[in-house]
């Protein structure tokens, strides 16, 4: 208990630091901080299944104590951190073998009228944001979910992503435009 | 109707977005998986099988043998200096020794001459 105190005033870094020399409890409060937002992370990016996400966030987990090291410490860890669950992301599209382009957001559903804002389900609303963003492909999820999500700088997406940072801008212009196109009530909702 | 930034719309969205919490079981399993790993590299940390295979493998064989000529030539040399002239040799040595080591015969030789000393 009072170890676990002591840790919760340490820098994400820090408790890296400690992990490599074999601190457990740093561990435990490293994963304790993350393990919500990175289960979040996943379920969304890998079509909204808790078997999935539960699986990658042990892998993404065992590999921090398998090679703590691998972490540079002049970088931020959460950019690290959810660079590395993309990559991962990307791996399990690519076992997939799914590939999805840009242009076939053409052949998306039409647009869904959702009724007045006092009657519509939040739930429900959210649940239309994603299946538009499944149509769009797993470069403009990620990048939307970092941005709105968690709430990420675009330099920090554009980090973690791997991108230039008009590449990052671009994509979430063009998945909040299709977005405001496909769900007219969110097109009554916001200005452009 | 007031229009809302999208950036705000979005956020508020995403953020109140629940989609429940990970496994428990995962915790266990990872502190189970560090604690093994860490007492796998305690053990290695004190064991000598680094430094031997290290000496047992072709890798650094000029550093290897460099030592080994260096061990050589110091013990020729060291054999060398203990016999310069003036020194004591070994012959020397056993003989100042077997004088420290107690003559229990004689002991016992003039034990019997006392008693019989004595008797007389």
């Amino acid at each position: 208990m009072i170890f676990g105190r002591k840790n919760r005033n340490f820098t994400d870094s820090a408790l890296m630091q400690q992990i490599v020399s074999g601190d457990q409890t740093a561990f435990g409060e490293l994963y304790n901080r993350y393990k919500d937002r990175m289960y979040y992370y996943f379920y969304r990016m890998l079509g909204n299944s808790a078997d999935q996400a539960n699986d990658f966030l042990q892998e993404l987990f065992m590999k921090i104590v398998e090679k703590p090291q691998s972490y540079n410490p002049s970088y931020a860890f959460h950019t690290w951190l959810y660079s590395v669950a993309n990559n991962m992301c990307k791996n399990e599209y690519r076992r997939r073998g799914i590939r999805q382009e840009y242009h076939q957001y053409e052949a998306l559903e039409p647009g869904i009228d959702l009724p007045s804002e006092t009657t519509i389900d939040p739930g429900q609303l959210i649940e239309k944001v994603f299946q538009t963003l499944d149509q769009l492909g797993e470069e403009h999820r990620s990048a939307f979910l970092l941005k709105y999500r968690e709430d990420f700088s675009i330099r920090e997406v554009a980090q973690i992503l791997g991108l230039p940072e008009g590449t990052v801008k671009s994509r979430l212009f063009t998945a909040r435009k299709i977005l405001a196109e496909k769900l007219n009530y969110l097109k009554d909702e916001i200005e452009f | 109707m007031n229009k809302k930034n999208p950036d705000q719309l979005y956020s508020q969205l995403l953020q109140n977005d629940q989609v429940g919490a990970p496994d428990r079981g995962i915790e266990d399993r990872l502190m189970y998986s560090f604690m093994l790993k860490s007492a796998h590299s305690k053990v290695r940390q004190n064991s000598f099988s680094n430094f031997f295979g290290w000496l047992l493998s072709f890798q650094s064989l000029g550093l290897k043998t460099g030592l080994v000529s260096v061990v050589f030539f110091l013990s020729v040399m060291n054999n060398q200096l203990s016999l310069t002239p003036g020194s004591k040799d070994d012959s020397e040595k056993v003989s100042q020794q077997r004088v420290l080591v107690a003559d229990t015969t004689s002991f016992i030789q003039n034990l019997d001459s006392i008693r019989t000393d004595s008797l007389n």
